[in-house]
C-alpha cells in the first residue's frame, strides 16, 4: 500500500470512504505481511495520523502485520504519538439506555423530594431568625426592609392596578353577556364582586408579584452568591438569613395584602366602567348590587390567603437565590426556576384555600 | 479550498532565522479607543514554527492586539497579513478559510457551558467537516489525550472541571481542526506553579509534535524562559523590542523591559540566574 497527497482533517471523510473500498473485506484471507508506504504524503496532521494508525490496527486485527515505511521525521513523531495516546482514550461507558433513563427518572423524583425538604428547612431558618428578631436577639434591618417594600410593593402597584382593572372589565363584560341569556344580566355585578374579592384579585396580584419579585430576589441573592459576597458575610459574622432573607420576606408580607387590596378595588372599578359605558347601567344600580353581594367575608377570604402567598413567593425567591453556584448560566437557570415554582405554588395554594374555605362554610 | 502545507520545516526554528517565513505580518497598525491611542504604527512578525511571547505592562493592549489579529476588534490604520493575505481585504468566505487554520485558547477556555467537553471539541468539526459521529468521537478522544486530560473528563460539563482542566479542554478545542497557528491568551494565568509548568511543557510538546506556530499573550516570566523562542514587548504604543528572552534580559532597551526582566522575579531566571550562581 502507498499513501499520497495530503492526509489532513479536511480530506478525512473522503479518505475514509476510499480506504473502506480498498481494504479487502469479508473472509478473504490477507497476506501475513504488508507494508504501508507513506513517502508520498505531502502533509499529515493528527487526523491523518489517526487514520494511518486505524488502518494498521484493522489489518493487524485480521492477522496482517503492517510496517510503515518511508516516513519523514516529523510524520514519524506524529504517528508514534497518536499510537501512544490511543491507549488512553476510552470508549463511552456502557450500560443499557433504558436502565439509565429509569435511573434518571428516579433520581429526579428523589431530587424533587429533597427540594421540598430543603424548602421546609429554609422556612424553619426564616422562622427561627424571626423568633430571634422579636426577642431582640437579632437585628431587624429597617433600611433593607423599606427598600424592598418600595421595590416589591410600591413599584408593583401600577402594573397590578392596570391588569386587575382590565381583567375586572373582561369578567364583567363576559358575565353580563352569558347571564343575559337567562335574563339575569343585572346579577353580573354580584358575580364580579364575589369573584374579584375571593379569587381573581388575590390570584392576579400574587402571580404578578411572583413574576416580578421572586425573580428579582433570586437574581439579587444569586449574583451575591456568585461573587462570594455571601461567603464573605458569613466570615464577618453576619447572618445572610437575617440581612437578606428576613427583610425581603417581611416586605412581601406587608406589600402583598396592600397590593391585593389595590387589585380588588381596581377589579371592581373595571367592572363599574363596563357596567356604565358598555352595558348602559347606572352607576348607582351597579353600586347597589355590588354592596348587596360584596359581604365582608368574601373580602376576608381573599385577604387571608395573601400572607401565605407572600411567604411562598419570598421563600422560593430567596432559597433559589442561595442555590446559585459559580457560573452565570446557573444564575439564569435558578431565576427561571424561581418564577415557575413561585407561580405554580401560588396557584396550588389558591386552589387548596378555595376548597378548604368553602367547605368550612365561608 | 485547503492548501497543502509544508510541515517538513524543523519544528524548532531559531528566532529570526534566515529563510523563516512569516505567517503573520502586522504593519503600522493604529488602534484608538475614542481619543486614547493604544497603538501608533505597530509592527510585528510571527515566523512559522516559532513560539512568540507577547508581553507588556497592564493596559498596553496585549489582549487587544490578539483580538485585532484574529479579527475580533477593528483597528483604524495599518494592515495585518495572515498566511500572506491582507485580512481587512478578505470577504467573509475567505476569512472563514483562514479562521479554520488557526485555533484560539481564551483565558478561561471559553467552553460552551451547555455542552460536554467532548461535544465542545466536536463543535468545530461538526461545523466545518462532514465526519461520522464515530470518527468525531475517536478524534475528540484523541485530542483529549493529547492535552493530557483523562478519558473520564470527556462527558463532564465545563462547570464540573477545575480551572486548569478547563484550559486544557479549551486547548483541545482549539486543536480540533489541526490548526497551523495557535493563539494563547494568558495560558498560565490562574494556575498554580506546578500546573503552570505542566501547561508550559504541554504547549512545548504539542508545538514540537504538531509543528505548530504559537502566539502567546502572557506575563509569566517562567513561561517566557521555558518555552518562548522569541519575545515581543509592547511599550510606547508599539512593539518596542523583540528578541530571545535572554537577549532582552541582557540588553533591555526600555526601563519597563529592564524592570521586567531584571527585577526580583526576573533575576532568578535566564542568563542572570547563571551569573548569580
Amino acid at each position: 500500500m502507498a499513501a499520497r497527497g495530503a492526509w489532513t482533517i479536511s480530506s478525512l471523510a473522503a479518505l475514509q470512504g476510499r480506504i473502506e473500498r480498498l481494504v479487502p473485506s469479508g473472509e478473504r484471507p490477507l497476506p501475513a505481511r504488508a507494508s504501508f508506504d507513506l513517502s508520498g504524503l505531502s502533509s499529515l496532521d493528527t487526523a491523518g495520523a489517526w487514520l494511518v494508525d486505524r488502518v494498521t490496527r484493522q489489518l493487524a486485527d485480521r492477522g496482517c502485520a503492517t510496517t510503515l515505511i518511508g516516513l519523514n521525521l516529523q510524520h514519524q513523531v506524529l504517528v508514534e504519538e497518536i499510537a501512544r495516546l490511543r491507549g488512553f482514550s476510552s470508549e463511552n461507558e456502557g450500560g443499557s439506555r433504558l436502565l439509565k433513563s429509569v435511573g434518571e427518572s428516579f433520581a429526579r423524583v428523589a431530587a424533587a423530594g429533597r427540594e421540598v425538604l430543603a424548602l421546609a428547612a429554609f422556612l424553619g431558618a426564616f422562622l427561627t431568625t424571626m423568633a430571634r428578631t422579636v426577642t431582640w436577639q437579632a437585628r431587624f434591618r429597617w433600611t433593607a426592609f423599606a427598600h424592598h417594600l418600595e421595590h416589591a410593593g410600591l413599584r408593583a402597584a401600577p402594573i397590578i392596578a392596570l391588569i386587575c382593572f382590565l381583567i375586572g372589565a373582561v369578567v364583567m363584560q363576559q358575565g353580563a353577556l352569558q347571564l343575559a341569556t337567562y335574563g339575569a344580566e343585572p346579577y353580573a355585578a354580584s358575580m364580579l364582586a364575589v369573584l374579584a374579592l375571593r379569587e381573581v384579585g388575590v390570584l392576579l396580584t400574587a402571580v404578578m408579584v411572583a413574576g416580578r419579585s421572586a425573580s428579582a430576589f433570586t437574581a439579587e441573592i444569586g449574583s451575591m452568591k456568585m461573587r462570594e459576597e455571601i461567603a464573605a458575610m458569613r466570615t464577618m459574622g453576619i447572618d445572610p438569613v437575617e440581612t437578606l432573607v428576613v427583610p425581603r420576606i417581611m416586605a412581601l408580607l406587608i406589600a402583598l395584602p396592600l397590593l391585593t387590596f389595590v387589585g380588588d378595588i381596581m377589579c371592581l372599578a373595571g367592572g363599574a366602567v363596563v357596567a356604565v359605558f358598555y352595558l348602559d347601567q347606572s352607576l348607582a344600580t351597579f353600586l347597589e348590587r355590588l354592596q348587596a353581594a360584596a359581604e365582608p367575608r368574601h373580602f376576608l377570604v381573599g385577604m387571608i390567603k395573601t400572607p401565605f402567598a407572600a411567604l411562598v413567593i419570598g421563600l422560593i425567591g430567596c432559597s433559589e437565590g442561595l442555590k446559585v453556584a459559580g457560573s452565570a448560566e446557573s444564575l439564569g437557570r435558578y431565576v427561571t426556576a424561581a418564577v415557575v415554582k413561585a407561580i405554580f405554588m401560588v396557584i396550588i395554594l389558591g386552589a387548596l384555600f378555595a376548597m378548604f374555605l368553602v367547605s368550612i362554610g365561608l | 479550498m485547503h492548501t497543502t502545507i509544508d510541515r517538513d520545516v524543523e519544528p524548532m526554528l531559531a528566532a529570526d532565522a534566515p529563510g523563516a517565513d512569516a505567517v503573520i505580518r502586522v504593519r503600522g497598525v493604529v488602534k484608538r479607543f475614542g481619543s486614547q491611542v493604544l497603538y501608533n504604527g505597530l509592527d510585528l512578525d510571527l515566523q512559522r514554527g516559532e513560539v512568540l511571547g507577547v508581553v507588556g505592562g497592564s493596559g498596553q493592549g496585549k489582549s487587544v492586539l490578539l483580538r485585532c489579529i484574529t479579527g475580533l476588534e477593528p483597528y483604524q490604520g495599518g494592515c495585518i497579513e495572515v498566511f500572506g493575505q491582507r485580512m481587512e481585504r478578505l470577504n467573509a468566505r475567505a476569512r472563514a478559510v483562514i479562521e479554520r487554520r488557526w485555533g484560539i485558547l481564551f483565558q478561561d477556555g471559553a467552553l460552551f457551558g451547555a455542552l460536554t467537553v467532548l461535544q465542545n471539541i466536536q463543535v468545530p468539526m461538526r461545523e466545518h467537516l462532514f465526519l461520522s459521529q464515530a470518527t468525531m468521537d475517536e478524534l475528540a478522544h484523541l485530542k483529549l489525550a493529547m492535552v493530557g486530560l483523562p478519558a473520564t473528563a470527556a462527558n463532564k460539563l465545563p462547570s464540573e472541571l477545575s480551572g486548569g482542566m478547563r484550559k486544557r479542554a479549551g486547548l483541545a478545542r482549539a486543536l480540533a481542526l489541526d490548526p497551523e497557528i495557535v493563539f494563547l491568551d494568558e495560558p498560565t494565568a490562574g494556575l498554580d506553579p506546578i500546573g503552570a509548568t505542566a501547561f508550559d511543557q504541554l504547549i512545548r510538546q504539542l508545538q514540537r509534535t504538531l509543528g505548530l506556530t504559537v502566539y502567546m499573550v502572557t506575563h509569566d516570566l517562567d513561561t517566557l524562559f521555558a518555552i518562548c523562542d522569541r519575545v515581543a514587548v509592547l511599550a510606547e504604543k508599539r512593539i518596542y523590542q523583540t528578541g530571545t528572552p535572554s537577549a532582552l534580559q541582557t540588553n533591555p532597551s526600555h526601563p519597563w523591559i529592564k524592570d521586567y526582566f531584571q527585577g526580583e522575579r526576573g533575576r532568578r531566571l535566564g542568563p542572570m540566574a547563571v551569573v548569580a550562581q
